[in-house]
């Protein structure tokens, strides 16, 4: 996506306009699994909305899978799920899925197979013949994911895919995100679960105010500032600690020290460790957490409760 | 080629959700409201009963097929949007053309059915009571649904366009004006201070469902030529289709937030 501009018409009789994406510019790799991140209204949705064809862009340049939006075939080869699907209750999970089947020109024999082979996939075997009126909030988004994939798409956008989901339904899905991933497919998502994309992504672009703020691999973005260690030492006591580093942040985990150590610093704090008959039990590179990262990047006012997860 | 499968493929869903929405129950009440005419009305004269049920029998057919037409008709599309169930589909290669063609098709085949049945229990009726077999009837069964069919695309373009709600006003009121165009036609004669090009206009553009109306015709015995039918065909197909097509147009055009 290069410059995507959009706006939404606010208001009944006195109509405003209110931007939403600002000249979005986003490059998702293919085979890689990409999170779109960002707070409420920061246009996540708009963007997925877009690229499926359900909003049209009023400025820029959208291209999937190498081709404009305005081509039907790429529709052959993405799958995607809306953020909480409402599929039709009249009908069952199976006759769902057989019905996507045939919207993709599948022979009948292809479409049950499919559909069985999917609803196994998600763990709705057992449901499969049930109306989807009587299914639970996580049958159906299992169900919503299992009707992004029967054409065994190549890319797969989701919408908020964890939203409403009980911790076995979350690690459903993250396990079917991880298959997809390892079988070549490229799985776009959005989410405001960060524990979720820091499993999952291997990119992520970070979204506010209908822009992207900050984009690439997870390791670089949050290895940024890398001038501190985690040194994690212990055998020793609370005055041995003090004694050692007087002034840096450690923190008792139990039988053990966290010492946050500048990095210039390590080699001396190391020492003392070892005078003072301490066991150094690790040195790792301080990395933030993606959490952190994106509170920071977050204007003060912005950041605070807009996070969920 | 793809495409018509596609279109029949929701069609033939639209259909199954009407079954299953249990919207051919007002057949129930249908067959009820025959018998209980063909029971009650053996006290009249021969002549008089048997127009009574065949003036029943196409009444209840032409309101109850309004019904569905008007109320399933807006939901088709308002509701998926409402709902935002046609959100999973819209990313397929399903076309909204399609879509939208596939559903005015799948309810226009729901009401065929509706028609059908209602007729075999209006025939039923007539044979149950002694009366004679009139085939007659069935020009009227069809002036009524081409009515429904115009009805049905008028609901579908309300709905593609605002709300379920206000686009089930709007088409009960064009549907309603539409029955009385000629009652539009000739209002400048009644009412002072309407232009006649206004009343003119309007009755051009509502819907005429007085042209599509030959239930008491056929149920008086008097004819309807073949050439009068093969007219309001063409009159509905063209009038449905300049409506199906402006509801494609504003379908296209929708942005699905």
């Amino acid at each position: 996506m290069r410059g995507v501009r959009k706006s939404y018409r606010v208001g009944h009789i006195r109509q405003k306009l209110r931007p939403v994406l600002k000249g979005l510019d986003l490059t998702v790799p293919r085979g890689e699994v990409f999170g779109c991140l960002g707070p409420n209204g920061a246009g996540k949705t708009t963007t997925l909305k877009i690229l499926v064809g359900l909003l049209r862009m009023d400025a820029g340049e959208a291209r999937v899978l190498g081709r404009p939006l305005g081509d039907r075939a790429w529709r052959y080869r993405v799958g995607y799920l809306p953020e909480n699907p409402y599929l039709y209750d009249y009908l069952t999970a199976r006759e769902y899925l057989e019905y996507v089947g045939r919207l993709f020109g599948m022979s009948a024999e292809a479409r049950k197979r499919r559909a069985t082979e999917l609803l196994e996939r998600v763990g709705m075997s057992r449901a499969a013949d049930v109306a989807l009126r009587r299914a639970s909030k996580g049958m159906l988004q299992r169900v919503g994911l299992a009707q992004a994939l029967v054409n065994d798409p190549e890319l797969v956008i989701l919408d908020e895919p964890m939203s409403g989901l009980d911790p076995l339904g979350r690690h459903l899905i993250r396990r079917l995100i991880l298959e997809l991933k390892d079988a070549g497919k490229t799985v776009f998502f959005s989410t405001h679960i960060l524990s979720d994309a820091e499993t999952l992504c291997d990119r992520v672009a970070l979204l506010r105010d209908g822009q992207v703020t900050a984009a690439g691999r997870l390791a670089d973005i949050l290895a940024i500032d890398v001038t501190h260690m985690e040194v994690l030492v212990s055998a020793l006591s609370v005055e041995q600690v003090k004694t050692i580093a007087p002034e840096l942040p450690a923190r008792n985990l139990g039988e053990r020290w966290r010492l946050e150590v500048p990095e210039a610093s390590v080699g001396q704090v190391l020492d003392k460790v070892r005078s003072a008959q301490g066991r150094v039990l690790s040195v790792l590179p301080m990395r933030q957490s993606l959490e952190e990262f994106f509170v920071r990047e977050m204007a003060p006012g912005q950041a605070e409760g807009a996070w969920e997860g | 080629m793809g495409g018509l499968k596609r279109v029949l493929a929701v069609a033939a869903n639209t259909f199954r959700e009407t079954i299953r929405e249990r919207v051919l129950y007002n057949l129930v009440f249908f067959a009820v409201l025959m018998t209980l005419s063909g029971l009650l009305l053996n006290r009249l004269s021969i002549r008089q009963d048997e127009k009574i049920i065949k003036d029943l029998g196409l009444a209840a057919m032409d309101v109850f097929g309004t019904v569905i037409a008007i109320f399933i008709g807006v939901g088709l599309v308002s509701k998926e949007i409402e709902r935002r169930s046609l959100f999973p589909l819209l990313a397929k290669p399903l076309g909204r053309d399609e879509l939208l063609v596939g559903k005015a098709a799948g309810l226009a085949f729901t009401l065929l059915v509706n028609v059908a049945v209602m007729s075999a229990g209006l025939y039923l009726t007539l044979l149950l009571t002694g009366r004679v077999l009139d085939l007659g009837l069935l020009k009227a069964v069809y002036g009524i649904y081409l009515g429904l069919v115009l009805v049905l695309s008028l609901a579908l373009l309300f709905s593609t366009v605002t709300s379920s709600a206000v686009a089930s006003v709007c088409t009960v009121s064009v549907v309603v004006a539409g029955r009385y165009s000629d009652v539009i036609r000739n209002m400048d004669q009644v009412t002072k201070g309407v232009p006649s090009p206004v009343t003119e206009f309007l009755y051009w553009l509502l819907p005429n469902f007085r042209n599509l109306d030959f239930k008491n015709a056929v149920v008086y015995g008097l004819p309807v030529p073949f050439d009068v039918v093969a007219l309001v065909t063409v009159y509905a197909a063209v009038y449905a289709s300049v409506v199906l097509l402006l509801a494609l147009v504003a379908f296209r055009r929708k942005d699905f937030q």
